[in-house]
This record gives C-alpha cells, sequence and structure tokens, in this order.
C-alpha cells in the first residue's frame, strides 16, 4: 500500500512537470528540516511550480492573462542535527523560469534555467519554554550567491534581474519557528513559523554598469497540522496561512516602481509517513489577498511536492561488544 | 541510502547548466502578426549600436501592447486628464487628433491611419520622447509593436512587417533586414491638455477604452518623470543640465542641439542655425516648437500672436501660421513651414545619443 501511494505521488510530480513551468524561487518556504536527534542526517527533495497569471494594480485584478511567468524550482535541502538542540540545514536549488507574453494571436516565450542560490541556516532548539509540548526554533543563515545573475538570451541580449537564475547577492536570514502540541487534541499541532531576508547588493548587474538589491522580504505561516491513520499510514493534513511582505527592489540604491507588496495565501498540505524514514509531503498554495506596489503581476497558483528522509546513526549494541 | 543521495546528487548537476532560449511563434492571421525569427530572420544579432546595452526591459515582447487603429473621443468625454498631463497632438487636414502620455505610458506605441497618413505615434516613458513615423517601409504599411527591449533606457520598437527592430530616438533600423533604414518623421505637437484644449477644443483625443484594461492616469513609472535620480536602467548622465529637465532636440547626423524652456522667457521667437540650416524655434512655457527655414521662408518677418488658440504666428506678408507650421490664413494659405527633425526629450536622453550642444540666448 506505501509502495502505492509512493506511485501516485511520483505520478503527480511528472503530470505536472509536463504541463508547467516554475518562477521565484520558493527559498523560505522550504527551510525548516525538523532536529531529528543528535547524529540525524535529514534529506529533502522538493519540486516546486510557481505561476503568475495574474496582473494586478495594487488590489484590483485586471482583465488581463497575457503574461505568464512560471518558475520551476528543484530544492535540496541538507540538514545535521549536532545536537538534540543544534543543527545546520543547506538548501541547494535548481531553477527554470519562464516568461510567456501571448498577444495579437502570437506567443513569445523566453527561458534560463540553471543553478539557483543556495541558503545556509544554522538552528536551535528549545523545547517546553513556550510551556507543556512547544517547541522553539531560532535560526540564522545567509543566501550564498550560488546562482548566475548574468544570462543572455539567445540574440546576446542580457535579461533582467528576476529572470536570472541567481541574485548575485549574499543576503542574511533570520528564521523562528515555534510549535504547540494541542491538549485537548494530542494528535493536532499549532505552529508558526517567520523568516526575515535581508537583501544583499549585486554589485555587477548589466554588465558591471549597475547595482540591483531585491527587496528585503517577510515571510510569515500560522498552521494547525493533525495526524491520521489511514491505510496503516499515518497522515499529516495540514491548513496554514501565509503572509508575505516583499519591499521594493532597488537600482543604484533607488526603488524600481512596480515592486513589492503584500500577499496572503492559504496553503492546504498533506503529508503521509510512508515509513518511519521517509515522509512525503504535497501543498497547494493559493492567494487570497495581493495589494502590490503599482502593477504587477501575481502569484495565481503554486503547488510544492517533496520527500524527506531520515538518516538515522547505526545504534551501537554495547552489551554485544567483546571486551 | 548514501548511493542514492550521490545519484541524486550528481543527476541535479549534469541538468544544471545555465542556459536561455527565447522563441517567437506566429499564428500568421493577419498582415499584422510578426513572423517567426526563421522567417524574419529576427535571430539575426547584429546591430548596428551596442549589443551588451541593449536591454530586457523586463515585460518582454509585446508584453507592452502597441496599440492599432484605436477609439478616439471628442474632448468633453475625456475624464482621465488633468491639465498638466502632456498630450502629443497630430494634424491631417481638418483631423486633428491628440494621443496623451496616460495612454502612452501603458502602451507606448499607437499606430494609427488619419486620411492618407499611416502614423507610428511612438512615446517611450524613459526618455520622454514621444516621435512620429510612418508607417509605410519599402512601399508596404507595416504596424510598430514594442519589443521589450531598450537602448540607452530608450525604447526599441519593432516593426511587424520585417521583425526588425528600430531606435526611437535614432530613427533608424538598428537590428533585423531593415538594418540602417531610417524612419521617415510625421511633425508632432507636445504640450499640457490645458493648452491643447484651447488650441483644439473640436479635436479627437484617444479613448481610455483601448481593449485593454490598465489603470491609464496613473503613471507605471511613479516619481520617475520628475525625479532627476531616479533610473531603471543604466545610462549616461551629463551634469549640463538636470536629467529629466524636459528640451526640444534638434537632430542632425551625430549631432544635437537642444533648446531650453528658460530660453523663452524672454522671447517667443529665436532664430538660430545649426549645422549650416537655419531654425526657427517658437516657444512659451507650455510648448517648443522647430521649423527649418529655406530659401521660400527665410526671408518672412514672424511675429508671435499666440493668444491660447490655434494661431501662433503672423507674417509680414499678412499669413497666418498655425502651431504645425500650417498657413491657416492669408497670401499662404494651405502652405507649409518645413518641419525640423526635431523632438522633445528628457534632457539625459540626447546626450546619450547624440553630440549635444545647447542653445544659449
Amino acid at each position: 500500500m506505501k509502495k502505492l501511494f509512493l506511485l501516485i505521488f511520483l505520478f503527480s510530480v511528472g503530470t505536472y512537470a509536463q504541463t508547467c513551468c516554475s518562477g521565484g524561487v520558493p527559498l523560505s518556504n522550504n527551510l525548516g528540516l525538523p532536529n531529528e536527534g543528535k547524529g540525524v542526517f535529514v534529506v529533502g527533495l522538493n519540486y516546486d511550480y510557481n505561476n503568475l497569471n495574474t496582473l494586478n494594480a495594487g488590489t484590483e485584478k485586471l482583465d488581463d492573462n497575457s503574461r505568464q511567468r512560471i518558475t520551476n524550482s528543484v530544492l535540496l535541502n541538507f540538514g545535521y542535527a549536532f545536537t538534540d538542540r543544534l543543527s545546520v540545514e543547506t538548501l541547494f536549488t535548481w531553477v527554470n523560469q519562464t516568461r510567456t507574453i501571448t498577444q495579437f494571436g502570437n506567443e513569445n516565450f523566453t527561458e534560463t534555467s540553471g543553478i539557483g542560490d543556495a541558503v545556509l541556516l544554522i538552528k536551535y532548539s528549545i523545547p517546553e519554554i513556550l510551556g507543556k509540548r512547544t517547541l522553539l526554533n531560532l535560526g540564522v543563515g545567509t543566501k550564498i550567491p550560488f546562482g548566475e545573475s548574468d544570462i543572455l538570451n539567445d540574440q546576446g541580449i542580457q535579461l533582467t534581474a528576476d529572470l536570472q537564475p541567481g541574485s548575485g547577492a549574499w543576503d542574511v536570514l533570520g528564521w523562528f519557528s515555534a510549535s504547540k502540541g494541542l491538549n485537548f487534541r494530542p494528535s493536532a499541532t499549532l505552529s508558526a513559523t517567520a523568516t526575515y531576508r535581508f537583501t544583499g547588493v549585486n554589485n555587477s548587474y548589466l554588465n558591471n554598469t549597475a547595482t540591483y538589491e531585491f527587496g528585503n522580504e517577510i515571510q510569515t505561516n500560522l498552521g494547525y497540522t493533525d495526524q491520521f491513520l489511514m491505510f496503516n499510514t499515518l497522515f499529516n493534513p495540514g491548513l496554514i496561512f501565509k503572509y508575505r511582505k516583499a519591499f521594493e527592489d532597488k537600482i543604484d540604491d533607488f526603488g524600481i516602481p512596480n515592486t513589492g507588496g503584500e500577499w496572503v495565501f492559504i496553503r492546504p498540505e498533506l503529508g503521509a509517513q510512508l515509513t518511519p524514514q521517509i515522509n512525503m509531503i504535497s501543498r497547494v498554495e493559493l492567494p487570497i489577498y495581493s495589494n502590490v506596489v503599482g502593477t504587477q503581476l501575481t502569484p495565481t497558483v503554486r503547488f510544492t511536492i517533496g520527500v524527506t528522509v531520515k538518516l538515522k546513526p547505526k545504534q551501537t549494541n554495547i552489551l554485544n561488544i567483546i571486551p | 541510502m548514501k548511493k542514492k543521495i550521490i545519484v541524486l546528487v550528481c543527476t541535479g548537476l549534469l541538468i544544471s547548466c545555465s542556459s536561455s532560449s527565447n522563441e517567437d511563434s506566429g499564428t500568421g492571421q493577419n498582415s499584422n502578426n510578426p513572423p517567426t525569427d526563421s522567417e524574419s530572420g529576427s535571430g539575426n544579432v547584429t546591430w548596428s549600436i551596442p549589443q551588451s546595452q541593449v536591454l530586457d526591459g523586463g515585460p518582454g515582447k509585446d508584453g507592452i501592447p502597441a496599440l492599432v487603429n484605436p477609439n478616439f473621443v471628442n474632448i468633453q468625454s475625456i475624464n482621465y486628464l488633468n491639465d498638466t498631463d502632456f498630450v502629443l497632438g497630430f494634424k491631417q487636414g481638418e483631423d486633428v487628433r491628440a494621443y496623451p502620455h496616460a495612454i502612452l505610458d501603458w502602451h507606448e506605441i499607437v499606430n494609427d491611419n488619419i486620411g492618407s497618413v499611416s502614423v507610428a505615434v511612438t512615446y517611450c516613458p524613459l526618455t520622454g520622447t514621444g516621435i512620429g513615423w510612418n508607417r509605410i517601409l519599402k512601399g508596404k504599411e507595416t504596424t510598430f509593436g514594442v519589443s521589450g527591449l531598450l537602448y540607452n533606457t530608450n525604447l526599441i520598437p519593432y516593426d511587424r512587417e520585417t521583425n526588425s527592430n528600430w531606435s526611437q530616438i535614432l530613427n533608424e533600423s538598428v537590428n533585423g533586414t531593415l538594418l540602417g533604414e531610417k524612419a521617415d518623421l510625421i511633425q508632432l505637437f507636445e504640450t499640457d491638455w490645458k493648452t491643447w484644449k484651447a488650441l483644439y477644443p473640436n479635436s479627437k483625443v484617444l479613448s481610455n477604452n483601448t481593449g485593454f484594461s490598465r489603470t491609464y492616469g496613473i503613471s507605471p513609472y511613479g516619481d520617475y518623470n520628475t525625479n532627476n535620480n531616479r533610473f531603471l536602467f543604466p545610462v549616461p548622465k551629463d551634469p549640463r543640465m538636470p536629467s529629466k529637465e524636459r528640451v526640444l532636440a534638434i537632430v542632425d547626423g551625430d549631432d544635437s542641439k537642444a533648446y531650453r524652456f528658460s530660453s523663452f522667457i524672454s522671447q517667443n521667437i529665436i532664430k538660430d542655425s545649426f549645422k549650416s540650416k537655419n531654425y526657427m524655434l517658437v516657444g512659451n512655457p507650455n510648448f517648443i516648437v522647430s521649423f527649418e527655414l529655406d530659401a521660400n521662408t527665410e526671408e518672412l518677418i514672424f511675429e508671435y500672436v499666440y493668444n491660447g488658440s490655434e494661431i501662433l504666428l503672423k507674417d509680414n506678408e499678412g499669413s497666418e501660421w498655425n502651431v504645425f507650421g500650417e498657413a491657416v490664413s492669408g497670401p499662404r494659405m494651405g502652405e507649409f513651414l518645413k518641419p525640423a527633425p526635431a523632438f522633445m526629450a528628457f534632457w539625459f536622453s540626447v546626450p546619450a545619443f547624440y553630440i549635444t550642444d545647447i542653445y544659449v540666448n
């Protein structure tokens, strides 16, 4: 039966990959591997599809779907717990971005692909500090500009910053999460996470003729997750509300119009613990409030699917040791 | 399990080489559809301008949709303009039309037919340049679209007949099969809405019912027009004037001469020579127009008689001339002063393209 679920998940990945592409690398969305205890190594692999096909002026949705931006991301996390409290996490990305303009009966398509930026995050866990069955995590990290930020199109024209796989800048990340198991329902958990990204400056933008800085970003999530057993498998359904605020991008330290905004998303998700070591997760993220600065394409739908594998160190059975 | 992880990582690395691609595809439903790259050779990477300075502006090709034969309404129907908003005016016989920046900010090009004239009203919000081009290229009518590319932060239109890219301020094709071809200029007149309404109260004005959903009247570029320090793309700056000061530039070959509004405070008519040609410029706080004086008009003595209505000048023969240089009464009625090769622009954009002198009183 577990193999059946695995097949269903993998089939879902294939279906979406054929029909869609991606945009905006969801670094903040995919941070926060759990500390599974000293010596445990965790690997996560996620596919993220982000479709922007909605044109907004402020909160007003304009009647225009001629522009579409899609970002496909493959995200590979590695986490390792040095102690039950101290752990480290890395996130590597591969990004494929497309821009499609459908206008006057024609279609213009632009695509870039490549390694994206990476994240290194050091985390510290403090259990029970907020009461019984609570866990507080604090983290600090950096985004490393592994990705290219000066890709040319096939005519030799350099593409804009938001079509590049990388940002060309080091960022600093602050990360926080807290969770509490609910007393009235032991299988349920309330959780909250917050990420703040202090963005750095790409000093070699457009052939070293300008600097570019993506806007700082705040992201918070508030969620409820539960558990149920079905087909001898533990499932984790959840419902998360996400708030994101992005500040305006800057070129040569001057703000760029039509960048930045505030969004609220609702994100139903479903996890499945296929084995004690393997978890699968799928999420759909839908905007319920979008307030962009100026006129911008704004997210239409996002879909993520992934798997997390725990690798525990082999237990040494002291009783069997022969002196 | 470790082996599986290694395989995963290696697979990721193998597929991760950065790359990009561009494709155009057309349905070919009408003559305004651009041909595909293979048909037109727009994949041609030969540019007459430095290719490294041609930049992707962000919205993509046709991401800013040019208008084709849009709707016009009378002045009384316009409710999206303030008195200080700028318009570009064009007159062909009795047909007088205004193209407000408020619409052009969002579309940049209007392909219009007025009588026998096929005009492309091109406007770049980032350089403040409004320039009219004849849409007849090599005997065939075309329409222009917005390529999504910029050179010196200035609009690069493309023609849908050959997919060639053009530089607006250079007025020539800079890439594609028409490389080097010059655009025939069509004289436009730029002023504010209040002045235009008084000049041509019976003119037609571009309707905001364009078929596209946009917030007309709200600039997509914030305070870009007035903030001398705000630029969205790298471009050379010339400190001789504030970057966003509006000037009239007369261009000739690689050279240009810029005229400031402040030069028209103490006088409304300036006669000047530039590259061995004589010009007459007429201006006030609301507009500047320019004409080349030739053998037929050089001896005329003009008087500035503008009082808010159509008549701008009166000459010593008794003819009255309007802002388009058309004699509307008197012995020369029906004649035209020769328009100068000129356009209004933000100051920074003129020396970015031309070796530029500034007129000094």
